[in-house]
């Protein structure tokens, strides 16, 4: 898979990253080495393979009690919001 | 008081604050002066507050005179990696983008590490959101190898590692994603251990990977790593995938030496690359187990070469996701933008450094429509053909015996502009993250230019107690005073 | 070219070339589940809080927080998918769903996606004179998202506000198969999923606090074409109303374009119940890329069978169930039966009444048109009507065994909704017992032929018209409560005799 300046534009816009025009030619050529070297795994034989997406061994836990358990955290967190409204997170206006 | 003490083990400095030999507060102080001394040249910390910590342990001493029982860690020193949420002391996981944040609770081993009466030295310095095997990632500044201040610590636990190794906190915790506490205490010459994935619970640490990360102990010592692990091992309601198989390793099990256990070595992943005197280290060491006993034999872990290819597809994946969150919207750095879409582009382009926003861009890549099956998808099939690999080679050994890394310390600048060489550096230590089985990083020797070597001891989920007991043995017979930093030996005298 | 079509409602113009199309809906519900807690975490769902008072670290999305599965959530899921005959999975599994929003904190909703909860099952509709089974597609649990408050329409408000109350909140998305053929019939999906729901009491279908929202995918084809159009989707409908109005107002939009030679655009389209139109949101090509992959922070999801089947054991019976007990066992029309179990307390309040009344058909008449009547206008639930199954089985049964005629009854029960007596008393305290006695029905007689000697002679002289008007008065000397059979009797005596 060619990865060019479009790609990395268009994946950097999926990801909400401002990349800087000056930075797009080092990355095209990062992203395309990395790649290159995962098309390794193009060579193996996966048929019939389950995928892992986690390797937790022993005894699964149980699930939660459907309890209230309030949290004394809201105004410590609130504090940290970049900017507020009152009660509220504030954010420039969605379109 | 004079600093004499700084490199005991953790073990008899909570000894003698729990018979009141010492205070816990005189202890904080010694290591606090320690730090103010060595700082400068180490630069391990992001955040240090003498008083919080001399609060801490008075508030140890308190204990101990009421008369509580404490743990063996009471008044002992602890670095915290700065991925490691501590209520209302600054968390930045060594980025930007969250400068100034102070979360609202503990992490679940912080929690764990207070009731045990450990007193927290402060954030030891990361790469940026635990991504990197330098520690150059860090936002704020590199932090150098104790063993030679030209080199790196290794990463990315290379703040905890560094602090560790130089005296500065016999205890640390770091995280470990695919090597990231193994390869700096590595490079630091400390022991390193990344748990088996469940076995201590991942609330409150930042997460890189979630499927990968584990938070471990750094110590000096295999017993002092044990201790460590005792206390932040276990089940944790608030972690689904926490086990409640995860037990306490109880510490005489150290002392049973390994007469009859099998060590396997994974020669078909040991190949070309790895410093002569590395394998030179991997082979007096294995000689040594085996004149103690250990029966030394050949595994096999075919699909482990491709672990790298594998891990960097996943972990960006995941990360990517996991990153997601930082948008300026209820915490940490925001661009001033009156456009939504333009505020998290550019509080995110600014606030994350180059190697994140390489990962973030590579994980989404991964994921997005039409890649999906060809990257993702695939990754995560090889990556069951690698957990099988030690499910076999586990059936036939014990515990597998491999260098921690490729080569000793490298220089600082050396590999920051070719991510792949960086990578390629956690070949030996990613496929046990990958299949989620505990990993132990110990000392083995030094290189003839005096810098650490590390093995490591691979082992079946929840055995941890094999691998410290493993590396108990060759440390018992092989400690070694040279292990204290040229560096802080000389500004000792 | 924008595909919004001409900014109106009206099906003019449209007419026969109409009837050459059929319209393909498929519905996606988001329902909230009634459980106490957020489905991965602590922090309480109930509605209405202050803003941003009921968050936690996790459902603030905080660095290094994970999310715990919430069991009654689970418990309501699976039991919604036995109810409507789905396939419940032994292992299903949440995904991530990633996109930026300002109230969606962690940056992706924890859902499911590839491996639901649920899968297949069905609701029946009524279509025609008979019954249409819409098949289910998949029933999964997933976390609802904060609030963003965007100021509307006022001019110079740059800023919009968050709200995170609602973040982590479980539902279930039910997503229909594309059977649905109209506006009625999504209209009538609604309904019936929405009682079963509440059957099962895991929804409180509140629709204005946002228990229950609906989506809608609308494509049009010929009629006898196999291949599906170009679907739109039509988000924002807060009512059943709205989405049946949505929907033909769609139709109506896409078969002009395709009747105009033009091609239906893939785009997500925003109702607007003011203007009655739905509008653009958002096209294919700005369309989200979600990049699901499994949620590393849970586990999969495994369920015992031998749980599942306990939770199967316990499910309350469905309307459908209700339904057709109350026919074979009453003898009730099916229609009947349909009304009185609109609601599960409906039904026990009727099939008391039948029981205690002894007449399960009448029961269901006074039921149907006097209960439903008043509360109908009084805006009642079943709970909050003032007259319990028992006063009104009491009733209703001295009805049926003509103890008061049916007119009495009528004001028994007026007084009955104000009044705690029961029946019985109520009749005697205003001696609305009925006069059936030979001697007193003889001297109401006498008494209306006395008062109206013309019409007396009338009908004594063959004029049998006449006699229903002395009948009438009568029935109002006595206020009604003349035995309306034997007062016939008793006139015809007296007039004989006189
Ligand atoms: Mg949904
Ligand atoms: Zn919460």
């Amino acid at each position: 898979m060619p990865i060019d300046a479009k790609v990395v534009h268009d994946v950097a816009a999926l990801s909400r990253l401002q990349v800087d025009p000056s930075e797009e030619a080092r990355l095209v050529k990062e992203l395309a080495s990395i790649l290159s070297y995962v098309e390794q795994l193009q060579a193996l034989d996966v048929s019939g393979i389950e995928p892992t997406s986690q390797v937790g061994s022993g005894s699964k836990p149980p699930l939660r009690e459907d309890r209230v358990k309030p949290s004394d955290v809201r105004d410590e967190a609130l504090a940290q919001a970049p900017d507020r409204d009152g009660d509220y997170f504030r954010v420039p206006r969605v379109v | 008081m004079s600093d004499a003490f700084v490199l005991e083990s953790a073990e008899a400095i909570g000894r003698s604050v729990l018979s009141r030999e010492r205070s816990a507060g005189d202890v904080a102080r010694t290591f606090l002066d320690r730090m103010d001394r060595t700082a400068e040249q180490l630069r391990t910390y992001l955040h240090r507050d003498r008083e919080q910590t001399l609060a801490m342990a008075s508030a140890v001493d308190a204990r101990i005179a009421r008369g509580e029982r404490l743990t063996p860690l009471a008044g002992v020193p602890v670095a915290l990696k700065d991925n490691l949420c501590t209520r209302c002391v600054p968390t930045t996981c060594g980025s930007k983008i969250l400068e100034g944040y102070l979360p609202p609770y503990d992490a679940h081993v912080v929690e764990r590490l207070r009731e045990a009466g450990a007193v927290f030295t402060g954030k030891t310095n990361c790469d940026e959101f635990a991504m990197g095997s330098s520690t150059e990632n860090s936002a704020y500044f590199p932090t150098k190898n104790p063993w030679d201040l030209e080199r790196v610590p290794g990463g990315s636990s290379g703040g905890s590692a560094a602090s560790v190794a130089a005296g500065e906190a016999p205890l640390a915790l770091g995280s470990d994603t695919g090597g990231s506490v193994r390869q700096p205490a590595a490079f630091c010459g400390v022991f390193g251990l990344k748990p088996t994935y469940g076995a201590v619970s991942r609330y409150g640490l930042v997460a890189f990977a979630s499927s990968l990360d584990q938070i471990g102990p750094i110590a000096r010592t295999a017993r002092d790593t044990a201790l460590l692990y005792n206390v932040i091992c276990g089940r944790d309601e608030r972690d689904m995938t926490s086990r409640a198989e995860a037990a306490a390793v109880p510490l005489e099990d150290l002392e049973r030496g390994v007469s009859g256990l099998r060590l396997g070595i994974p020669r078909d992943l040991i190949g070309e690359g790895v410093d002569p005197e590395i394998l030179a280290s991997l082979d007096r060491v294995a000689k040594a187990l085996a004149k103690k006993g250990a029966e030394i034999l050949d595994v096999s872990l075919p699909h482990a070469r491709y672990s790298i290819a594998t891990y960097y597809l996943i972990a960006p994946a995941e990360a990517s996701s996991n990153l997601a969150r930082y948008d300026g919207v209820r915490y940490g750095f925001r661009a001033k933008t009156d456009d939504l879409q333009a505020m998290y582009a550019v509080t995110r382009g600014r606030g994350f450094g180059r190697e994140v926003r390489r990962r973030i861009l590579l994980g989404t890549y991964a994921l997005s429509a039409g890649y999906y099956d060809a990257y993702y998808l695939r990754a995560m099939k090889v990556r069951t053909l690698i957990r099988r690999d030690f499910e076999q080679a586990l059936t036939r050994a014990d515990a597998i015996l491999l260098p921690t890394t490729p080569t000793p310390p490298f220089k600082i600048g050396e590999k920051v502009d070719d991510p792949l060489a960086m990578y390629l550096n956690d070949i030996f230590s990613v496929p046990a993250s990958l299949a989620g089985v505990p990993a132990l990083s110990f000392p083995a020797g030094m290189t003839k230019a005096n810098l650490p070597i590390g093995l490591q001891l691979v082992g079946r989920p929840f055995e941890e107690a094999t691998l410290l007991r493993v590396a108990r043995t060759w440390e018992s017979e092989n400690a070694d005073a040279a292990r204290v930093p040229r560096l802080l030996s000389e500004r000792r005298s | 070219m924008s595909a919004t079509g001409p900014a109106t409602e009206s099906t003019a113009g449209a007419g026969a070339r109409q009837d050459r199309y059929e319209t393909v809906v498929g519905l996606e519900v988001h329902a909230q589940l009634r459980t106490e807690s957020k489905i991965f975490c602590g922090c309480s769902t109930k509605f209405g809080a202050r803003p941003n008072t009921q968050v936690c670290p996790v459902c603030l999305g905080l660095p290094g927080v994970l999310p715990v599965l919430n069991e009654r959530a689970v418990r309501f899921a699976v039991m919604t998918g036995l109810a409507v005959g789905a396939k419940v999975a032994e292992r299903s599994v949440f995904a991530r769903k990633n996109y930026f929003y300002p109230d969606l904190p962690k940056g992706y909703q924890i859902s499911q996606y590839d491996r639901p909860l649920c899968t297949g099952g069905g609701i029946d509709i009524r279509s025609g004179g008979g019954w249409k089974r819409i098949g289910l597609v998949r029933i999964h649990l997933e976390e609802d998202a904060g609030k963003s408050l965007h100021p509307e329409g006022r001019e110079g408000v740059t800023t919009t506000r968050v709200d995170l109350n609602r973040s982590g909140v479980p539902l279930i998305e039910i997503v229909s198969e594309p059977d649905i053929r109209s506006g009625t019939e999504a209209y009538d999906y609604l309904i019936r999923l929405k009682q079963i729901l509440m059957y099962l009491d895991v929804c409180d279908g509140n629709m204005e606090e946002g228990s229950l929202r609906c989506d809608a995918n609308v494509s049009v084809r010929l009629k006898g074409q196999a291949a599906f159009g170009t679907k739109a989707e039509i988000k924002n409908m807060n009512s059943f109303r709205n989405v049946e109005r949505a929907i033909a107002f769609e139709t109506d939009r896409q078969i002009r374009i395709v009747e105009s030679g033009g091609r239906v655009a893939q785009e997500t389209l925003l109702w607007n119940a003011d203007k009655g139109i739905a509008e653009t949101m958002r096209s294919k090509e700005e369309a989200h890329d979600y990049r699901y992959f499994p949620e590393p922070d849970l586990l999969t999801l495994d369920l015992d069978p031998a749980w599942v089947e306990a939770v199967r054991s316990e499910l309350p019976e469905l309307p459908h169930q209700i339904r057709d007990r109350l026919t074979r066992d009453f003898g009730i029309p099916e229609y009947d039966a349909e009304v009185l179990t609109e609601t599960r307390s409906l039904a026990t309040y009727y099939e008391e009444v039948a029981r205690r009344s002894g007449n399960p058909k009448l029961a269901s008449n006074w039921i149907m048109t006097e209960v439903n009547g008043i509360r109908n206008k009084e805006g009642q639930s079943i709970e909050e009507f003032p007259i319990r199954p028992d006063r009104l089985g009491d009733l209703i049964k001295m009805i049926a065994t003509e103890r008061i005629s049916g007119k009495i009854g009528k004001q028994v029960f007026e007084m009955m909704l104000t009044r705690p007596e029961g029946p019985d008393e109520l009749v005697k305290a205003h001696g609305l017992l009925p006069i059936d006695d030979e001697g007193s029905l003889r001297a109401l007689a006498r008494e209306v032929i006395a008062a109206n000697p013309g019409p007396a002679a009338e009908v004594r002289a063959g004029k049998e018209r006449t006699f229903a008007f002395l009948v009438g008065q009568a029935m109002k000397q006595s206020r009604g409560r003349a035995h309306p059979e034997k007062i016939q009797e008793a006139l015809r005596k007296e007039l004989g005799a006189g």
